[in-house]
């Protein structure tokens, strides 16, 4: 990671809780104007990273840099001035209303009542909130709620943004509100890290980081990484779909095993492909097979089934 | 951080006085126990059930036992046959005390004889026991001066001279609480106990909510320093302490006419220094626990202690030697001292050294405390 320009970096971080090792040894940096996403299925230390990355949590080893703030290390006071956080559970007063709670959490950054009162405006009128300005957190919809949150995130103008799975229970709509929100910052030249299990989120970033059991198993822009994943994703047909996945599901040759609609899809490790179809045609007489480009999803599945962990 | 601060306070008086349940447990709980604790916690013994078995049934017996239930003492709930039937008294709980004049009480007596009337004590409940016990004796004890001072002075008008009987007077002077009036005594008490509760409580409960719902993660993001955190998080409630202090000594006198004779700021100003430590105590409680649950329980290990270690209740002297110096360590002793002390004997700073010595000793120690794990579990 010698790249320069990064905003926030990460070098070798790693925190565990008790014998488990919830993060393991991950680097990566963030540049200004960059979406970076850290992708990873649940329990993957997708959260552990971000709140070693905000402050919350002393990592067991490595550290934090914050270019955006001279070099600060997380959790600094120089550090949390520069760095915006929208947490993935609740985090705001219920019992206060949208207004009182961007008041206060101005107040806490130190932003004198023009600058509360300009940014309010702004951040209300971007969010579309202006009308629930009144409304208690705790009575706003799950997408006003996360809108609000980041509303609260953004009051300091942060160079550095953190969001740990922000469209978590938000409808579609919000969801792509959310999402043009989020373009329009980075265009203006803040980073922003997204953590997200979803792999169509995912694919909207500049790059990402694929996290796995606590590592960093891959990363590179979504097109380059999909580009460059050797084994093939093929779409078997047959009239027994449950049972075929049955006799799919231990063999060291499939790297990946999903359903979609009738069919199964199946990425097949390149190395093995020959047999496999050899295999097939063998054993389901009444199955077709069909070789379809390896999409986002394909490529993560494909990863995570790690090589380590495969019998030869 | 001026600022800031001032937003942390706003917002909690914000959250407080929304909260109509909160306004109820910080203003309308401690009257009420007051109210509650101040009629109930009597200590007084009166009206003590008595039952008498009269086996002899003269002029003498009548009149020692009408002489015993005329004052407030005790009471007359009946009569038994004989002695023999007390036990089953006491068992069935319609007495608390028996009286048994024997057969042939009221033949002695005319003779000068020596006569025993015998006093049977339910010592299931000790106080009372032994106050009932003592008013009896004293009774019967007055009666038998009496009835010597008749014997005596019968005897020298038979031998033609005047008696010169000058007995032993005793003459006690209460001072302070005259009547000897329980709730003058445990008002102060009270106070001090609903101080502990209220803000222990709160203050434990406030932080824990903010861990709970994950409100304090976003707080902690922001440029705030721990001590703003911790000034914001316990001025709202020592100011909320002190107003109630001043809610339920006004009630007190009210209610119970519990004086007020040594100057007020007095008690103001070791209210303070007590509610360092128990906002500290709270902070500390909110500082180890994971939720509000936690805290509420971990709160009532210590409320407990704190107030039977008080001498509110029971007198320290009473106490077990070992357990006598641990009294030392608890705040809500030595403000119970003061508050009796400024209270009913008029009590100022000088007289109080070592009390508020003690106190400020205990506050600052457990606020410090308090701060430095809540800064070590917060960064």
């Amino acid at each position: 990671m010698t790249a320069p320009g990064f905003a926030m970096e990460a070098r070798d971080l790693r925190r565990s809780f008790g014998s488990e090792r919830a993060v393991d040894g991950v680097t990566f940096g963030v540049r200004a104007g960059e979406l970076y996403g850290l992708v990873g299925p649940d329990g993957a230390g997708k959260t552990t990273t971000v709140r070693m990355l905000v402050g919350l949590m002393a990592p067991d080893g490595g550290e934090v840099r914050l270019e955006a703030a001279g070099g600060a290390k997380a959790g600094s006071e120089a550090a949390r001035e520069a760095v915006g956080y929208m947490p993935q559970q609740f985090s705001l007063y219920g019992d206060l209303s949208v207004g009182e709670n961007l008041q206060f959490f101005g107040q806490l950054f130190g932003l004198t009542k023009t600058q509360r009162q300009e940014r309010e405006t702004r951040l209300l009128d971007v969010t579309r909130l202006g009308p629930f300005r009144d409304r208690r957190a705790d009575a706003l919809s799950g997408g006003m709620y996360k809108k609000l949150a980041l509303a609260c995130a953004l009051l300091h103008h942060p160079k550095v943004l953190l969001l740990d799975e922000p469209t978590n229970g938000v409808d579609p709509v919000s969801r792509r509100e959310l999402w043009d929100l989020l373009y329009e910052f980075v265009s203006e030249g803040m980073a922003v890290l997204l953590a997200t299990p979803y792999m169509d989120e995912a694919s909207r970033c500049h790059r990402v980081g694929l996290m796995h059991r606590g590592r960093l198993i891959a990363e590179d822009a979504p097109a380059a990484l999909v580009r460059s994943f050797p084994h093939p994703a093929l779409l078997l047909h047959a009239t027994d779909r449950d049972g075929l996945e049955r006799r799919l599901a231990g063999r060291p040759d499939v790297m990946a095993l999903s359903p979609q609609g009738a069919s199964l899809r199946v990425v097949v490790r390149a190395s093995g492909q020959a047999d496999f179809r050899a295999w097939f045609a063998a054993q389901v007489p009444d199955g077709t097979m069909e070789v379809v480009a390896p999409d986002f999803e394909d490529v993560f599945l494909g990863l995570s089934s790690a090589p380590r962990e495969v019998a030869p | 951080m001026r600022l800031a601060l001032t937003a942390l306070i706003i917002k909690e008086f914000q959250q407080t006085f929304r909260d109509k349940r909160m306004v109820g447990v910080l203003v309308v709980v401690p009257l009420l126990q007051l109210v509650v604790l101040g009629y109930s916690v009597n200590l007084d013994v009166n009206h003590v059930p008595t039952l008498v078995a009269d086996e002899d049934r003269s002029v003498q017996s009548r009149e020692l036992v009408a002489g015993l239930v005329a004052g407030d003492a005790f009471d007359q709930v009946g009569e038994l046959a004989t002695g023999q039937a007390a036990l089953g008294a006491f068992e069935h709980g319609l007495a608390s005390i028996v009286i048994v004049v024997p057969k042939g009480f009221g033949e002695r007596v005319k003779r000068g004889a020596p006569a025993a009337v015998q006093v049977l004590v339910d010592g299931s409940d000790s106080n009372r026991a032994i106050v009932a016990q003592n008013a009896a004796t004293a009774y019967m004890l007055g009666r038998a001066v009496a009835l010597a001072q008749e014997r005596i002075a019968q005897v020298a008008r038979q031998r033609g001279f005047v008696p010169q009987i000058r007995p032993l007077r005793v003459e006690p002077r209460l001072l302070y609480n005259p009547a000897l009036d329980s709730a003058i005594f445990f008002v102060p008490g009270v106070a001090a106990t609903l101080l502990l509760i209220v803000t222990l409580i709160v203050t434990a409960m406030g932080l824990a909510r903010e861990k709970e719902s994950g409100t304090l993660e976003q707080v902690l993001v922001t440029p705030l320093t721990p001590t703003t955190l911790i000034l914001g998080k316990t001025l709202p409630y020592a100011a909320i302490g002190l107003v109630d202090l001043g809610l339920v000594l006004a009630a007190g006198s009210w209610l119970f006419g519990v004086p007020l004779r040594g100057p007020l700021v007095v008690v103001f100003a070791a209210g303070l220094l007590y509610l360092l430590a128990t906002l500290g105590l709270g902070l500390f409680l909110a500082a180890v626990v994971r939720n509000q649950q936690q805290a509420l329980m971990a709160a009532f290990f210590v409320l407990l202690p704190g107030m039977l270690l008080s001498g509110f209740v029971t007198p320290i002297e009473n106490m077990p030697t070992w357990l006598q110096p641990v009294t030392a360590l608890n705040p809500v002793r030595h403000f119970v001292e003061v508050l009796r002390a400024v209270l009913l004997k008029g009590a100022s700073f000088s007289d109080l050294t070592s009390q508020f010595v003690a106190l400020a000793g205990i506050g600052i120690t457990l606020f410090g405390a308090a701060s430095y794990t809540l800064r070590r579990r917060l960064g």
